[in-house]
């Protein structure tokens, strides 16, 4: 294997596989990536055998051939060539040679025909949805995911495309979000997916520069070929793929927790919000994680408090005229959908003290969250 | 290269059933069954004479009934078996700390820091259990839990199992794949259309192949079908809630029904938080409910006691999301973290 390849086109190609090696170390080749050099691009593939990237890069190829390498140690030594010209070139033993200005590397690899292939699959489902919109929508329910895994249904994004729309669902028991998207689908083609946390964050740092992801599915597997941005010198060409194994196991009824009235709705502006609860949460400690939200007329009042550091107190003006309620949050749970969002107006919707809180926004989106039992 | 471990996996032999057997010695050597205490409930288990019938623990009633007309089936006495289950883990309190309960009859042992060998304490453990219950239990010693558990099943009754490291892997080439913990009827029907039945067939496919079909599970599979097995024995986990259920020989048509059964079974609830959790602290109550068209809800709130009219506005609550007959009526709490930060209260999903 011989080819040419711009140092930075390198170095981001390497940045797309990265975050997708095993951490154990009984199958070594896990931490390498596979590097297959064919006529005017290479592929880098890694994967971690439940989750496996590949992108190809543009590369002047002068022998194909195939390698795995290092893949952390490879992208350092990358990214500190000293030229743009890059030079690889294998020899027996698995060792590759890398070449740029005047520094010379030999690196050991393993042998390509070691790495485990990615896998393919049958009896797909198959849709192409906007990466902008697959992207924003992942972003405003993921972090509601559990990382418990004694309830790993949980531990992952449920897609669940029926009834003329994408639903995507995240929960942890305590909160939930949920956000639609309208989008045609044929009877054949209707069907439901929990995609493992790790893939969902891996799709949320690919996601989001080219214009379109075709996503497919069975019940074990599901895989995503995303577009790549055309304009920028990225040195990607063709898709990036991504294979993922699904989360296998039904998800609980989520509709069931979604209250079906809240007795008052409040418009909020939502950084100013943000910005509340983030400043009254600064006095709050691991042992007294929680703020208070006191709402009376025409005011929306929130608190924080600890033995450890003393209080806080914040206000903002909001249009109520109900009585007054007083209910708690974990703070962290307020402020992550908050963040997540892009409008900037949102509606809050509570009852009292021991009922869920909701925000709202007028384009499908809500996220119940569970209050903490005031003392 | 960690420490050789020695770990016991002690396993009563139909623990209920000789328990019974031993409170009813006139049915000492008829077929007994504990558990169905209704016409379509299962067995909870049965003693050694039910099961040269065919009798087997989780099995219908009706079935039971069906292969011997003579079975005694009596209830279940937690109660009873919980104070037996007391008295054997005060003796194993007497060889080490590191215990780890399954169940009520079951739990792993690690003795490696003790000098006598594994089957010499597994031995006089067996026969204390003997002598101070009057039940037999049988044991598993090997250097891992994996193997010590299959172990345990391989002289039942009264008996016991050595596998030391030596022996593992004749010990676990013949071993059915289905052996294996996570090895469950979906992946055991993977490997059969595979054609591999026993774990030696398993080890003939490396780590990629195995990965290949299992994923990262694949690796854990890689080692567990070689008898390698890294689990430490788990002392002291805390129980996070309390729970009883029943399944109902007819299915309950009105809430009056229901409410009837929910007192019977929170009288249950009642006594076995005063003997297990004596001291805990109660976040939540929760009734659950399995209709005739199998669907399954349940209902919870936050309350500090177990009271019965909390329970009732529960049972009303889960009747009506669904208002079929009820098959199955389940009631318990969750108890609160033991520590001091404001309660987290659940969406109940």
């Amino acid at each position: 294997m011989k080819f040419k390849i711009n140092k930075d086109h390198f170095s981001n190609g390497l940045q797309q596989v990265l975050n997708v090696v095993a951490t154990r170390s009984t199958m070594p080749i896990l931490s390498n990536v596979l590097i297959e050099a064919e006529e005017g691009h290479i592929s880098l593939t890694t994967t971690n055998l439940d989750l496996g990237i590949r992108c190809r890069i543009k590369a002047d190829v002068s022998d194909a051939g195939a390698i795995t390498l290092p893949v952390r140690k490879l992208a350092t030594i990358v990214r500190e060539l000293p030229v743009d010209e890059v030079f690889i070139e294998t020899s027996e033993k698995n060792q590759a040679k890398i070449t740029s200005g005047g520094s010379l590397f030999k690196i050991m690899g393993i042998s390509s025909e070691e790495f485990p292939p990615l896998p393919t699959f049958e009896n797909r489902k198959v849709f192409e949805l906007s990466q902008e919109a697959i992207v924003g929508m992942l972003k405003s329910v993921s972090y509601a995911q559990s990382n418990d895994e004694n309830r790993y249904i949980l531990n992952g994004v449920y897609f669940n495309f029926a009834d003329e729309k994408l639903t995507l669902v995240a929960t942890d028991g305590r909160r939930l979000g949920l956000t639609a998207l309208e989008t045609e689908i044929s009877e054949e083609n209707a069907g439901s997916l929990i995609l493992p946390a790790k893939t969902v964050a891996e799709l949320e740092r690919l996601m989001g520069k080219g214009e379109k992801v075709k996503i497919a599915f069975n019940d074990r597997q599901a895989a995503f070929e995303i577009d790549i941005d055309e304009a920028g010198d990225s040195g990607l060409v063709d898709h990036l793929y991504l294979v993922s194994k699904i989360v296998e196991g039904n998800y609980p009824n989520y509709r069931q927790v979604i209250p079906k009235e809240t007795e008052h709705r409040v418009k909020i502006e939502r950084e100013l919000m943000l910005e509340c609860v983030h400043r009254a949460a600064l006095v709050t400690s691991d042992k007294s994680n929680s703020v208070k939200l006191k709402v009376t007329k025409n005011l929306l009042e929130i608190s924080g408090s600890s033995t450890e550091y003393g209080e806080s107190h914040e206000s903002m003006a909001i249009a109520y005229d109900g009585p007054e309620v007083q209910v708690a949050f974990n703070p962290q749970f307020l402020m992550e959908p908050l963040k997540a969002l892009t409008k900037d107006e949102v509606f809050f919707e509570f009852k009292d003290e021991l009922s869920p809180g909701l925000f709202k926004t007028l384009d499908n989106f809500i996220c119940v969250i569970m209050p903490l039992r005031l003392n | 290269m960690p420490k050789l471990r020695r770990i016991i996996h002690i396993d009563m032999d139909c623990f209920y059933a000789a328990v019974e057997m031993r409170e009813h010695p006139e049915l000492a050597n008829r077929p007994i069954a504990v558990g169905g205490a209704s016409g379509r409930g299962v067995l909870t288990t049965c003693n050694y004479a039910a099961r040269e019938f065919g009798i087997r623990s989780a099995m219908p009633v009706f079935k039971a009934r069906e292969l011997c007309p003579s079975l005694v089936i009596l209830p279940v006495r937690f109660e009873l078996y919980r104070e037996a289950s007391r008295a054997i883990r005060e003796i194993f309190k007497r060889y080490t700390d590191l215990i780890e309960p399954l169940s009520l009859d079951e739990a792993y042992l690690d003795v490696t820091h003790q000098k006598r060998s594994g089957a010499e304490l597994a031995e006089e453990i067996r026969q204390a259990i003997h002598h101070e219950t009057g039940l037999t239990a049988s044991a598993g010693i090997a250097p891992n839990k994996l193997v010590a558990k299959i172990a345990s099943d391989w002289n039942k009754p009264n008996g016991q199992c050595v596998v030391p490291p030596s022996q593992i892997d004749a010990f676990i080439l013949p071993l059915p794949v289905r052996r294996i913990w996570g090895v469950g009827p979906k992946s055991a029907a993977r490997l059969t259309e595979m054609g591999i039945e026993t774990c030696g067939q398993l080890q003939a496919l490396n780590q990629t192949e195995l990965a290949s079909e299992f994923g990262s599970f694949g690796l854990e599979l890689y080692r567990l079908c070689r008898g390698i097995d890294e689990r430490p024995v788990e002392a002291n986990r805390v129980r996070k809630s309390l729970s009883n259920e029943s399944t109902f020989s007819k299915n309950l048509e009105s809430l009056e029904d229901c409410e009837e059964a929910l007192m019977r079974q929170h009288g249950e609830l009642m006594e076995d938080l005063r003997s297990s959790a004596p001291d805990r602290k109660i976040a939540k109550v929760l009734v659950k409910l399995k209709f005739s068209d199998f669907q399954r809800t349940t209902a919870e709130m936050p309350a500090q006691q177990a009271e019965p009219k909390l329970y009732r506005q529960l049972l009303r609550e889960a009747w009506g999301r669904s208002g079929q007959p009820v098959r199955l009526l389940g009631l318990g709490v969750r108890f609160a973290e033991t520590d001091s930060s404001p309660e987290q209260l659940e969406l109940g999903i």
